[in-house]
């Protein structure tokens, strides 16, 4: 169904009225922003309720949250003048914050000129509640509640609060709704549902529903909000819903025999109460303020609302049949057609609960980076860039670029704890032991808006020096200047090679980028989000995940290299082609029962990463023999296996690594290294943006970044 | 939360308000003689309900014999509703003249008001009526903390006018005003009261005080509530009934509409009330009320207030069902779910939870109508089809409707309709 666009709606007609040059804005953006104050359980399970039915949450306010993320995607901030810096056209707050800290969460919002300002938070002192008032007369803010269900205005699809998507609008075709009906006023929340059922029962459209709040102050009564929503044209009729105590309705009445020209629209009032006992008044004073007049009681409120002319019911059947009467039998939508709409609401299949992550969207073939495709980056971008897009969602322009690396080649220049490797000892756990070590690492301070990103390309500058002293490569390192790109680092502590070749050092890094990152299944992002979610230091996190990069996951590479090695040294040393060797090889391989590392994937049957690095190994000059056996290995399986499976990104990476006469093992430290940025970003991510010791259900990550984009 | 005027006395002392002397507070008439005082005494029983002294509440005695007689008398004292439990021993004042000064919040603008009156110690609301003259009423619309210098001198002046008293007492009432208003706002009090203010040849007295707190703000009075021994929230209610109690006690807000001992008219239907938030709880009332008035010859009478809605834990949901199949006199059992802010699914499963308990251990079942729409209803409605299932006995008497597609008095209707049916009558 199309809905009523946001700036015909009722809740915009209140914004224009208040501020008319947000209203333009609204105008020219065409959505009505809103921001949750407040992200405790309650704040957060409506927000996402909230979005669902289609309000639009442009930001969060948690104090000493700024810099996370409401539902993984949503910015949040310390205070609201912060999050108004970035979000100026924020036009509606809803506060849900604890009653004890309201007072100063609420009137930072009213003296930050929201118009519109829905305050759920229940039972605030009601000295609190006059100083917020105060305020909010101050800003002319249209405060609602305390206590309130909140508003909800089913024409446009925008609710701030927790009433339930059940109130029905307008239908003006079979495909569109209309910005037509009932104004629902009510005091209490339950109540609203049974009196939006009573009337949708016979067709009559609600085009807004307000819970004026529960409180014994508030910022919004009868006599405010029923001129306001007479006033608005699309408006046939207003229901008010009052109930016995206090004095609302009272005052309505008076306010009528006064200004009758503010009430130009029929009204029926619903009181409830008329059986309840006696409740117990308050001390004098209270009650001389209308000196003469006694107010609270069911009576009481029928017989001034009567003698004002507005008509007095008590029970849904009565309701039906006063507003039917008034507005002269008009039906707004088919009531059948109602109800099967709302049939198919109960009976949709319970959801799942989906998680978020905006780090990569993995697809068959396919990787993308936040938007990038992951083929693209291998070509284009250099691994601190790559780093960078993972943590923030976007590359860094040069400026930046150049401040990240200054931080990678700083920490690549300063000392690490001194490691053993034991003999046949698996890099990752080597790796492993640096990072605990590492105090460099641990004091890198990650607070502050850009701390994660900095922390990131620290730590990939500290693994160019574990690497320097897992291979020894130390002075190759210490010699270089401080000035030169990241990749060169890279290289000098890779190959021990005091001068550097930009051929090698380019093909190095991109194998090294080719492994960034795979989503949050593999059992590394595994490994570190379940650390994350504990909230585990970033170097311990991080160094969990390396520790599950073994030879069963991310390993492949280096036994490929060690097995196209192998086939090539047979070619040479009994004189056959690689081709025959290699299926001899494969043959006795299959005969033993060794598996053949560096074919097949779980999810791509073409890996993406195959071609792009095939193509730099011929731009470097890099490619060899070992290159070209890569290329025709999946046939040869074929041929001897009688089953088709693609060569993966290890296999052309081992393949690489052997041509370039490296270690093998380098094919897995390449792996290692890469994937280090991918979980820098999936740690930080986690923390900013999940709840504590949550449940990870890995397979029920969706990905709800950036959409494809090309790099320019 | 109502302080008894011992209380809001020694509040109002440590704010400087002078106050009668206290002899002490009594529990039982034999106390009296541990205690030294100087008499005449009052006599002053502490309830929390206003109209004491023309319900006999409050006496002077001449000596010991005398005081131990009128408190063995006071402590026989029920002043609408409650049961006069203890006495305070107070210094007699003498008169001069007498004012009115009280602090609130004006319930229509939810401003504070000062209101002060030189004619002290009779009915507020009386003076109000008769000599709105003597009374002067001021909204202050800033919320401020501290009065005026200004006001509270206008105030005084106009009271010290009034009082015609020989000494110029203006600056000693100006005092006691802006304190007043100091402990209002202090202490987070939704009335602060001195009925009447008693102008001797000294100086003026604060003869009585009340003083009632904001519930919403007791969390953080707790210097307050430790001055007064105060360890628990006290509730301004007469007697509870043993309904009262335990829902209390399991944390949700319930009033018995029926007299605790009742005997039940055999010709009528007693239907109990699980309603969904405290709006639809009065509602619902008046909704059963209305329908068995309609259509049932008033043969329906609704027994109770319930507030079961903000979204209770399992566990006190099946309390909710639990006390009212506990309660004799219930027949029926109407109970919606409209989840908001509270979810259907956690409802439905203590709904079950209690029914199950009921029927395997053998107590007492009553049929349960209703419905429930809203946030987490397709879990929710999947529960409940698979505990249909599993016990089809247990929820015999258990009708659910699910979705919306019946308005709330047509479940109603229909609901009392069948049970009055299961019991042979006809409609």
């Amino acid at each position: 169904m199309k809905l009523v666009p946001p700036d015909q709606g009722m809740l915009y007609y209140i914004i224009e009225n208040k501020r008319p040059d947000l209203a333009k804005k609204i105008k020219q953006t065409g959505i009505i922003e809103t921001v949750v104050v407040g992200l405790g359980g309650q704040g957060t399970r409506h927000a996402e309720l909230m979005q669902q039915y289609g309000t639009t949450i442009t930001a969060g306010i948690a104090p000493g949250r700024g810099g996370t993320r409401l539902l993984e995607t949503i910015p949040v901030y310390d205070t609201i003048s912060e999050c108004l810096k970035e979000h100026p056209n924020i036009a509606v707050a809803s506060i849900w914050r604890h009653y004890s800290t309201a007072k100063d969460a609420t009137i930072d919002v009213i003296e930050a000129d929201i118009p519109v300002v829905i305050l759920i938070s229940e039972g605030i002192p009601l000295k609190d509640v006059r100083d917020i008032l105060v305020a909010a007369r101050k800003h002319k803010t249209v405060l609602i509640g305390g206590n309130t269900p909140g508003v909800i205005f089913p024409p446009e699809g925008i609710k701030a609060g927790m009433l339930p998507d059940v109130f029905y609008p307008e239908e003006v075709s079979p495909e569109a709704f209309g910005p037509k009906g009932v104004t629902i006023i009510s005091r209490s929340g339950a109540i609203l549902y049974h009196l939006s059922d009573a009337l949708a029962s016979v067709g009559i459209a609600q085009n807004a529903v307000i819970g004026v709040g529960g409180d014994g102050a508030i910022g919004s009564t009868f006599r405010d909000l029923v001129p306001l929503a007479m006033a608005y044209k699309n408006t046939d009729l207003v229901v008010v819903a009052g109930e016995i105590g206090g004095c609302q309705e009272e005052l309505l009445a008076d306010d009528i025999k006064k200004n009758p020209k503010k009430y130009p629209k029929p009204l029926v009032a619903l009181i409830s109460g008329a059986h309840a006992p006696e409740g117990k008044t308050m001390g004098h004073a209270g009650a001389i303020v209308s000196p003469g007049q006694v107010y609270g009681t069911f009576q009481s409120k029928k017989t001034a609302l009567q003698n004002a002319g507005v008509p007095v019911v008590n029970s849904q059947y009565d309701l039906i049949t006063e507003v039917q009467k008034r507005l002269v039998k008009k039906t707004y939508f088919d009531v059948e057609n109602y109800y099967k709409k709302m049939k198919t609401i109960w009976d949709a299949p319970f959801k799942k609960p989906g998680w978020g992550t905006l780090v990569t969207k993995v697809m068959p073939n396919n990787l993308m980076i936040s938007g990038y495709s992951l083929q693209d980056i291998v070509e284009k971008k250099g691994f601190l860039e790559t780093a960078y897009l993972l943590v923030k969602g976007e590359f860094p322009d040069k400026k930046i670029l150049e401040e990240m690396r200054k931080i990678a080649v700083d920490a690549a220049q300063r000392p690490i704890p001194k490691v053993t490797r034991m003999k046949n000892e698996d890099i990752s756990k080597t790796l492993v032991k640096y990072f605990v070590l590492d105090e460099e690492l641990a004091k890198f301070p990650e607070a502050g808006t850009e701390g994660a990103v900095k922390k990131t390309i620290f730590c990939l500058g500290r693994v160019a020096r574990y690497l320097s002293g897992i291979l020894d490569t130390e002075k190759a390192l210490e010699r270089s200047s401080g000035n030169e790109p990241f990749s060169h680092v890279i290289y000098r502590a890779v190959t021990g090679n005091p001068t550097v070749n930009e051929q090698q050092s380019r093909m190095i890094e991109a194998m090294i980028v080719a492994c960034v990152d795979h989503g949050v299944t593999p059992p590394s992002a595994q490994a570190t989000l379940i650390a994350a979610s504990t909230r585990a230091p970033f170097e311990v996190a991080v160094a969990q995940g390396v520790g599950a990069i073994t030879d069963v996951h991310g390993g492949a590479g280096a036994k490929a290299a060690a097995l196209f090695n192998e086939c090539i040294r047979k070619s040479e040393k009994e004189n056959i082609d690689i081709a025959q060797a290699t299926r001899e090889i494969m043959r006795t391989y299959v005969e033993e029962g060794k598996r053949i590392e560096g074919l097949g994937h779980r999810l791509h049957t073409k890996d993406p990463r195959r071609d792009v690095l095939w193509a730099l190994s011929a731009q470097t000059g890099v490619a060899g023999e070992h290159v070209q056996l890569s290329k025709i290995v999946s046939t040869i399986f074929e041929q001897v296996r009688g089953m088709s499976l693609p060569i993966n990104v290890d296999g052309v990476i081992g393949a690489i690594v052997a041509d370039m006469k490296l270690d093998p093992s380098m094919a897995k430290a390449f792996f290692i290294y890469g994937r280090i940025a991918g979980l820098s970003a999936h740690y930080f991510e986690e923390v900013a943006s999940q709840p504590r010791m949550r449940q990870i259900n890995f397979t029920e990550a969706v990905y709800k970044g950036k959409g494809p984009r090309s790099i320019p | 939360m109502k302080l008894y005027e011992y209380e809001a006395k020694k509040v109002f002392q440590t704010m400087g308000i002078p106050t009668p002397k206290q002899y002490g507070v009594i529990h039982s008439p034999n106390e009296l003689d541990a205690i030294p005082m100087e008499f005449p005494v009052m006599l002053k029983s502490m309830v929390l309900v206003g109209g004491r002294g023309k319900a006999g509440g409050i006496k002077k005695a001449k000596n010991r014999e005398e005081a131990k007689r009128i408190a063995t008398e006071l402590f026989k004292l029920v002043i609408k509703g409650f049961p006069v439990e203890c006495i305070l021993l107070e210094e007699v004042v003498e008169e001069a003249g007498a004012c009115y000064i009280g602090i609130t919040m004006d319930p229509a603008t939810f401003n504070n008001v000062v209101i002060v009156s030189a004619s002290g110690g009779v009915d507020i609301e009386q003076v109000a009526v008769e000599k709105p003259e003597a009374i002067i009423k001021r909204e202050l619309p800033d919320n401020a903390k501290e009065l005026s210098k200004n006001l509270t001198r206008e105030l005084a002046a106009f009271l010290a006018a009034q009082l015609k008293n020989k000494k110029d007492i203006t600056g000693s009432l100006a005092d006691i005003i802006a304190q007043v208003y100091a402990t209002y706002q202090r202490f987070d009090a939704r009335l602060c009261e001195i009925n009447p203010l008693i102008i001797t040849p000294t100086g003026a007295v604060a003869a009585d005080a009340k003083l009632v707190l904001d519930d919403n703000a007791l969390f953080r009075q707790v210097e307050l509530l430790e001055m007064l021994g105060i360890t628990e929230k006290r509730h301004d209610v007469a007697e509870r009934t043993k309904n009262e109690l335990r829902a209390q006690s399991a944390g949700f807000p319930y009033i018995d509409l029926l007299p605790e001992t009742f005997t039940k008219d055999p010709k009528k239907l007693y239907v109990g009330l699980i309603p969904g938030g405290a709006g639809y709880g009065i509602f619902s009332i008046d909704e059963v009320a209305t329908i068995g008035n309609r259509y049932f010859h008033d043969r329906v009478v609704p027994v109770n207030f319930m507030d079961s809605g903000g979204g209770p834990p399992q566990n006190r949901v099946a309390e909710m069902f639990h006390l009212l199949m506990d309660y004799p006199v219930v027949d029926l059992i109407v109970t919606s779910r409209f989840g908001g802010i509270s979810s259907c699914d956690i409802f439905i499963r203590g709904m079950v939870q209690a029914v199950k308990e009921r029927y395997e251990s053998g107590k007492r079942m009553v049929p349960i109508y209703g419905r429930m729409v809203g946030t987490d209803l397709p879990s929710a409605r999947t529960f409940l089809e698979r505990a249909k299932l599993e016990n089809p006995e247990a929820l015999r008497y258990v009708t659910i409707y699910v979705g919306n597609q019946r308005i709330m008095a047509d479940v109603i209707r229909e609901g009392i309709q069948k049970a009055l049916e299961s019991k042979g009558w006809k409609p």
